[in-house]
């Protein structure tokens, strides 16, 4: 039988290190430094000249 | 690619469409039923004699250029339902303040009217702005055209039917009664077959992109177009009691039922109304601006927190009712944390501004993103704050809900759809700008002032209401009856009302601006640089 209590516990322990652990992959797969590139060409794409090119 | 290469897929999707509309035109028993299923047979068997006739025409050659056509309808679409949206929800309004304004009759009911206005607003409007613009930037960021050509007139007829097929029989008692997903069995089928072609669109339009990366705003509208398929789909699982009657029975009953409910409707706030929009803030405001995000990579943190978060706060609107308490518990914790991306996605917007303030003052279009972006944090401290238990306690079941969606609804969701289109209709149809800058200011002090005093006066009726219900005598008995506390609120509605016929006037101005800016001269060409280049990449 689930109780309340089982539940909250689990949401507080497990719950929180899900939540946590996929913050910190978040954050590192974002912030990795080699990516950096990427992201600043990404950021100034909108800003130029958008023709087509497929 | 052969022009006609997704015409088969449209047939088949829209064929058994085509059938449920007859049905329901032969087997229905009710007229607005009866009438629904003449609709839906007119408007799907029409698109069918066009499909059949592209099919049997020789190919068309496919323009190397962007579609923009889909969305200069999608921008129609959005001012229409927006005019219709705002007129019901004013009238509603000053029906509240003076209430023999009322009808009386079965159709102008309150609880009949309601939802035409919010799916008129929420669907109608912002739906149709979500698409539009979508469209209009997964080419751009692509640098691709639209994967298909007849796909996006089956997407946007077919969500444009399913919004005219609610409201129109929400007035007749068709509903399901579950808020913002009041459309019965036979509509939700038809916005089905809408959206799953709508994913297809972008998700294959995505697979032709010529850039490496894919930018962050099609991450948010992918989330939203996705999330928005699952919630749908989950939340309308439905038994119709027949082909004869428009009724169906939900498949959950009970406080699953009412779970599955609030899972929905919180998160079609949640991605429609907020991650939809910020694909649109990511795009819009750095390209009006000429500056690039302040943080892209903010930008995608954000992402992941509000896709993560979103999904579990649901169940605050279930405080203090016979959900678990663990449930709601953890519906009012994700809806403290989800506080961090919301507000790093303003401080993200907010920033992007900097070094081009100027804009601010000289560009309503940018005034009103830039509005649009402090109305979403103050929306988004609110809702967390009124998501914790005992402040809930004090606002629900109040004019504070009403105002904290009007914040929202008004202050961001509109705010940003007017600043983005008066950016893209010059862009789409090649104009100069729009047609009067001064419209557009006045629009802009009308919405705005509008949208202050609503929800001003929505804080000032919720507080008073909850005060008042709360308020007991030494023996514990009420010290004021409910009408009491009805009559109380005059001042509050003639305010609302007042609120809501400025930011109704703002709106009929855009549509008057856009409409003279879409009927008025094309530029030749483009703008030919005058002191030196045009744009210059920012630093």
């Amino acid at each position: 039988m689930i109780s309340h209590d089982m539940v909250l516990v689990f949401s507080k322990t497990w719950g929180a290190l899900y939540l946590l652990t996929v913050f910190l992959i978040a954050l590192g797969w974002t912030y990795w430094p080699s990516r950096k590139p990427m992201y600043d060409a990404a950021s100034k794409s909108p800003l130029g000249d958008e023709g087509i090119q497929s | 690619m052969d022009s006609r290469a997704d015409i088969w897929p449209c047939i088949l999707a829209m064929v058994p469409v085509f059938i449920l509309g007859i049905a329901i035109v032969g087997w229905g028993h009710d007229v607005a039923y009866v009438m629904h299923g003449c609709l839906i047979a007119a408007v799907v068997g029409w698109g069918l004699v066009w499909l059949i006739g592209r099919l049997t025409d020789p190919p068309r050659s496919i323009p190397f250029a962007y579609n923009d056509e889909i969305s200069k309808w999608g921008i129609m679409a959005t001012f229409v339902w927006g005019v219709i949206g705002f007129t019901v929800g004013d009238i509603l309004a000053w029906q509240l303040a003076i209430p023999e304004l009322n009808g009386d009759t079965y159709f102008s009911n309150f609880g009949r009217i309601r939802p035409v206005h919010t799916t008129a607003v929420i669907f109608g409007f912002a739906g149709n702005a979500l698409i539009a613009t979508s469209l209009y930037v997964v080419q751009r960021t692509s640098r691709a055209r639209l994967a298909a050509e007849h796909v996006p007139w089956v997407v946007l007829v077919g969500y444009n039917l399913f919004c005219v097929l609610a409201i129109t029989g929400y007035p007749f008692g068709i509903t399901q009664s579950k808020e913002y997903a009041e459309p019965e069995w036979y509509a939700d089928l038809i916005l089905l077959v809408a959206w799953v072609g709508y994913l297809w669109l972008y998700l294959a339009t995505l697979a032709r992109r010529a850039e490496p990366h894919i930018y962050v705003s099609n991450w948010y509208y992918l989330s939203f177009i996705i999330v928005i398929a699952m919630l749908h789909t989950v939340n309308n699982l439905a038994v119709p009691i027949s082909i004869s009657e428009p009724k169906s029975y939900p498949l959950f009953a009970g406080v699953q039922d009412a779970m599955t409910q609030w899972w929905y409707g919180h998160n079609a706030v949640g991605f429609l109304l907020t991650a939809g929009f910020l694909g649109i803030m990511y795009y819009f405001m750095p390209k009006s601006v000429g500056r690039p995000i302040f943080s892209y990579r903010l930008s995608i943190l954000g992402f992941w927190g509000i896709t993560f978060l979103y999904l579990w706060a649901g169940s605050h609107h279930l405080h203090y009712t016979a959900l678990p308490d663990w449930v709601q518990y953890l519906g009012m914790s994700m809806s403290i944390i989800l506080l961090v991306p919301s507000w790093g996605s303003v401080l993200n917007g907010i920033l992007t501004l900097n070094g081009a303030w100027d804009k601010v003052r000289t560009d309503p279009a940018v005034r009103f993103m830039m509005v649009a972006v402090l109305f979403y944090g103050l929306t988004t401290f609110e809702g967390s704050f009124m998501a914790i238990r005992p402040v809930n306690t004090l606002s629900h079941y109040t004019d504070w809900t009403v105002g904290h969606v009007h914040a929202g609804a008004l202050g961001w969701v509109a705010f940003m759809t007017f600043g983005a289109m008066y950016k893209m209709v010059p862009w789409i149809w090649r104009r100069g700008s729009t047609y009067s800058l001064r419209l557009e200011a006045w629009h802009f002090w009308l919405a705005l002032s509008g949208s202050l005093i609503y929800v001003g006066a929505m804080w000032n009726s919720g507080i008073t209401q909850s005060l008042m219900w709360q308020t007991y005598d030494e023996t514990g008995a009420f010290v004021f009856a409910f009408i009491d506390t009805v009559d109380a609120m005059r001042p509050y509605y003639f305010a609302r009302a007042i609120g809501g016929l400025l930011f109704l006037i703002g709106g009929c101005i855009g549509a008057f601006n856009i409409y003279k800016t879409v009927n008025g001269p094309a530029l030749v060409q483009p703008v030919p640089p005058r002191n030196g280049p045009l744009s210059l990449p920012a630093e």
